[in-house]
């Protein structure tokens, strides 16, 4: 049941003017081709093939690639069209990587013709896969090879054996000398990942015993957990839960796999073959095996291998399908999960620039593994079960789903900001809505299901994009399923996620339309004040203390009298306040501030000018006691009860204005909040989000810091590097402490409180939640120290460089630019250098 | 291979608005632009703009419901990044919102982010239109149409809700060709 017509769709992305002359030959093919509108010159048009490659369901592999290699080798003489050729494959394969054994099918064909492409081609491919192992992009380096090992059939000698070879060399030298290396980790996983698709290249007996040795080596490295693992397992589960399963490292998950690949003799059913040629055609066929065999040119590895870019973690393998009746995606004990999974990751994480694209290629996948991989397309669940074998029962919905949620449940963070992995969900379900909704269905029912033992980080996520979600598709979901969830108590994991997703709708609407998109019972969750756009001023009431005050205040900030006359109405507070015994600086600030939020309750810029014009004043509250500065958090939130997302705004801009101090917000949330809420204020998901903000704020200005630091332009500030390091130390530290004390029931609050024993469900259910916000902000720890680590490596290894490079210029007197540059910035400090040292001698 | 032409297109580039000031083509489809860039521009005037706009902050975002408020617009685009400065769009004559808004973050790369991930979805149940813009300057907050709101408000035919209901000098208008670009607010 493929989407015969989606070719019209077009991808989403590509222009009306592209898609005029995409299918200028396939399109009327049965008639012969005539009727092209236009004769594209052929280097356009191969172009467009290229691009568009395995796109169509309906035209065989074979003589697609076929098509194009003729109009190829056609054109030969075409020099734009030869060189462009070459450059376009090398650039399909790290941007479309779904589509490299169909590029490599191309080459493979073209090769029978005219020879000559595949050396120009392996001479960029060597040097690419040079360069990007020089500087470290692993993934680029990955997806090369992956051309490379496709095209091993048209290699001599041991095709891509040897680099593979030599990059396990330096993979166990790494980890021989550190075991918190993480970059021989993903070299072996590079390793093990490129096999598969030399392996599916038609002669898999020849190397059979290559693979053999190679994965016997690799098996040391990848059984070995990593150190930082147990930080970034997506799931918490409480001692004593019965669901105590495991997840299994990326790694040895895939040496296991490949290892029973290996015993059923690479049968790879999953990997698609375009280069082969069905029995009729076997006169085709040999002449592509036949043709001359080329030579890889050496890819010269240096002997220190860097991170690049993109941070290394330790990787574990997660599915929302897991614990189905039914295998709606290949299990983890198959190749294909993670041959599948690692290739759809590719595309995803590497077309960011296009999620309308992304998408689309999720939606194709199928037209990208072998055919009978999956089940037809929106099959729904239910009748995967009618489905005999040996036809498979995955869903393409389901595993496409699956890659983008695994992104979404990456810890520490996945490559791109989440909310782009929202925006692919929401395209797919926008293109396929009833192909992709019913899966999406499923994953949000697993999750909400696993909710109390996931990591709360990934709790949170999880609600930001279901809120995100909804709200792209009318708010529409099944809330009556939960129904029975409403009974547990509010600080029940389950029900905060009810409470909080209903809260983040509210933020991205308002609270008249959730409402009306909730069923009754319902109701409860939405206060009736919500749906005031702006809080009651509570010093309107004559009752409240100090309510002549506030109300004097509010009305000489609003006609914007000057400093003195308002200073006369906080002495008067201050001294009334003393007379009543009570802190004189707090009650001040209180109605200070209450009253400059009431001034400014119109909308953010309203109240963000009212404190523009305040900021002298409350800087000096602030500073004026702890008590007085924690007060000013606790009328924001106060003041902002009904509309959280503002206050969490308000006090953002209050930390960019130094009113406020991180420590004062984590002091007021794990201390004053949820002691006096008997811990219960660690279920609300706004104050979560604070404290996550607040962290994001103080780790986002160290980054920040260090890369000024290291920077090539002598930008180097040390002192504040320190400086930033202490506090945002200093920090973590308060955070754990005041989160252990939840964590082990021991906070004065709970004590006092206790019913005897501690064993009172409440008391366990805060001990639960104090548990789970501690892994978070442990994890969050140790991923900055261990930033700060790999840092300080960098700006030694950058500082070696610079003087070996201008030591070796220096002697042999001329500017010698290394054939690989490891990085740029270092040669360019290291030519500065040289250069002054020439001027000296 | 840097600067190479991707093989699919890029939803982080600015549309083809400024140049459209100059080279105005006569639509027909009114809300051809919304949404979904028209891709026709000269290459000499692309790259001109590109200077421009290659440290952008700031994104022009059309297409707002007059009821959609300031923190909803806080809450979806404070995804891509902390928000420096939010200006809302108002009518010339009511100071009350027309439709668009201004959102500066601190980063260029929050600006292209919220370019690809965030422009094209929804906010407030409409579908949103971003637009990577020089800076805001005092005055572009306001409508340019006729009676104060956006242009693409005095002409339009459909009744749209979120927007006021139908176009308000609507009456008399008909004829093909006119421009109905939202471009109120933008630099001219």
């Amino acid at each position: 049941m493929a989407d015969l017509d989606r070719r019209g769709g077009g991808g989403g992305g590509y222009n009306s003017k592209k898609r005029r002359y995409r299918d200028d030959n396939d399109d009327y093919g049965p008639r012969g081709g005539s009727r092209r509108r236009f004769d594209a010159p052929p280097h356009v048009r191969v172009r467009k093939q290229l691009i568009a490659i395995a796109e169509n369901p309906m035209r065989p592999w074979h003589e697609e690639c076929q098509a194009i290699a003729n109009l190829f080798t056609d054109n030969w003489d075409d020099e734009l069209l030869r060189s462009n050729f070459v450059d376009l494959v090398l650039q399909l394969s790290v941007e479309q990587p779904l589509k490299t054994p169909f590029l490599a099918a191309v080459v493979l064909i073209a090769n029978a013709d005219k020879p000559e492409v595949v050396d120009m081609l392996l001479a960029k491919l060597a040097g690419l896969v040079e360069k990007n192992i020089g500087e470290g992009e692993w993934r680029d380096v990955k997806l090369y090879l992956k051309l490379a090992a496709c095209l091993q059939g048209c290699l001599s000698g041991d095709g891509v054996f040897p680099v593979l070879e030599e990059l396990f060399n330096r993979a166990v030298d790494l980890q021989t000398a550190s075991s918190e290396d993480t970059i021989g980790t993903e070299i072996v996983k590079i390793i093990l990942l490129t096999i598969p698709y030399v392996m599916a290249t038609g002669s898999p007996d020849e190397w059979t015993q290559k693979a053999a040795d190679l994965m016997e080596k690799t098996e040391i490295i990848a059984a070995e957990p990593h150190a930082l693992q147990a930080l970034i397992e997506p799931y918490h589960p409480e001692s004593g839960d019965e669901n105590q399963q495991q997840t299994q490292s990326l790694m040895s998950m895939l040496q296991t796999q490949l290892q029973a690949e290996a015993n059923s003799g690479w049968t790879l059913s999953c990997l698609p073959r375009p280069w082969e040629f069905p029995l009729k055609d076997v006169e085709q066929q040999s002449k592509v095996s036949n043709a001359p065999k080329h030579a890889l040119p050496t890819i010269k590895i240096p002997q220190t291998v860097v991170a690049g870019s993109k941070p290394l973690f330790p990787e574990v393998y997660i599915s929302v399908y897991s614990q189905q009746d039914v295998e709606s995606v290949p299990p983890v004990t198959s190749v294909a999960s993670s041959l599948i999974r690692d290739a759809l990751l590719d595309s995803i994480n590497i077309l960011h620039f296009n999620r309308n694209v992304t998408a689309r290629q999720l939606i194709d996948l199928d037209c990208y593994f072998a055919p009978r991989t999956f089940a037809p397309r929106a099959t729904p669940f239910d009748r995967l079960r009618e489905i005999e074998p040996p036809k498979s029962t995955w869903k393409p919905e389901d595993v496409a789903v699956d890659a983008v949620f695994s992104q979404l449940f990456l810890l520490p963070n996945p490559e791109q900001k989440l909310v782009y992995y929202h925006s692919v969900l929401t395209e797919a379900c926008k293109l396929a809505p009833a192909a992709i909704a019913p899966s999406l269905g499923r994953a949000i029912r697993y999750l909400y299901r696993n909710a109390p033992r996931m990591d709360l980080e990934l709790s949170y996520r999880f609600m930001d994009w279901f809120s995100h979600h909804l709200s792209n598709f009318g708010f529409t979901w099944k809330w009556t399923e939960w129904v029975d969830d409403l009974e547990l108590n509010d600080i029940h994991p389950r029900k905060a996620f009810i409470i909080g997703a209903i809260n983040k709708e509210i933020r991205l609407s308002f609270a008249k339309r959730i409402r009306d998109t909730l069923p009754e019972p319902y109701q409860v969750l939405i206060a009736p004040e919500k749906e005031l756009d702006v809080p009651s001023f509570k010093f309107a009431n004559d009752d409240a203390p100090f309510a002549g005050e506030g109300r004097e205040i509010a009305a000489l900030l609003k006609r914007k009298a000057p400093d003195e006359e308002i200073d006369t109405v906080i002495q008067r507070i201050q001294s009334q306040a003393i007379d009543r015994e009570i802190d004189a600086l707090v009650a001040s600030t209180d109605v200070f501030v209450t009253s400059v939020l009431y001034v400014g309750s119109k909308s953010l810029s309203h109240v963000l000018a009212a404190i523009e014009r305040t900021k002298d004043r409350l800087s000096d509250f602030g500073a004026a006691s702890d008590a007085a500065r924690t007060q000013i958090i606790e009328a924001v939130m106060a003041y902002w009860s009904i509309h959280p997302g503002v206050a969490i705004c308000i006090i953002e801009k209050l930390l960019n204005y130094s009113i406020l101090t991180p420590l004062t917000v984590i002091n007021w949330a794990l201390t004053v909040k949820a002691g006096k809420t008997l811990g219960h204020a660690l279920a609300l998901q706004e104050v979560y989000e604070l404290v996550f903000n607040t962290v994001v704020k103080v780790t986002g200005r160290v980054r920040q810091v260090v890369v000024k630091v290291n920077s090539p332009d002598g930008m180097s500030d040390d002192e504040t590097l320190a400086l930033e390091t202490k506090n945002m130390r200093a920090l973590f530290v308060a955070i754990q402490d005041a989160l252990t004390g939840w964590a082990t029931g021991s906070k004065d609050e709970i004590i006092e409180a206790s019913t005897g024993d501690g064993k009172s469900l409440t008391e366990k259910q805060v001990q639960r939640w104090g548990q789970r916000w501690l892994r978070v902000f442990k994890r969050r720890s140790a991923i900055e120290e261990a930033f700060l680590v790999e840092a300080g490596k960098e700006k030694e290894r950058r500082a070696a460089l610079a003087v070996e490079t201008s030591e070796g210029q220096a002697q042999s007197g001329d500017v010698e630019v290394p054939d690989a540059p490891v990085d740029e910035t270092a040669n360019g400090n290291g030519a500065a250098a040289a250069a002054t040292e020439g001027v000296a001698a | 291979m840097r600067g190479q032409r991707t093989t699919v297109e890029r939803l982080d580039r600015p549309s083809a608005y400024f140049n459209s000031n100059k080279h105005k083509k006569r639509r027909f489809d009114k809300d051809q632009r919304d949404g979904d860039d028209d891709r026709n521009r000269q290459q000499s005037e692309q790259q001109d703009e590109e200077e421009h706009l290659r440290t952008a902050t700031t994104l022009y975002v059309g297409n707002l419901s007059f009821y959609t408020t300031e923190e909803q617009v806080y809450e979806l685009f404070s995804k891509c990044g902390e928000i420096k400065r939010l200006v809302m769009g108002l009518d010339r004559f009511t100071k009350t919102p027309c439709g668009f808004c201004f959102v500066e973050y601190y980063t260029h790369q929050d600006a292209l982010d919220s370019m690809k991930f965030i422009g094209g979805t929804k906010l407030d149940e409409r579908i949103i239109r971003t637009d990577l813009d020089p800076g805001f300057e005092e005055g572009r907050q306001y409508g340019r149409g006729k009676s104060g709101g956006q242009v693409r408000d005095e002409y339009r035919e459909d009744y749209d809700e979120g927007r006021g209901g139908l176009g308000r000098a609507i009456a008399g208008e008909k004829s093909r060709g006119r421009n109905y670009d939202d471009d109120d607010g933008r630099l001219r």
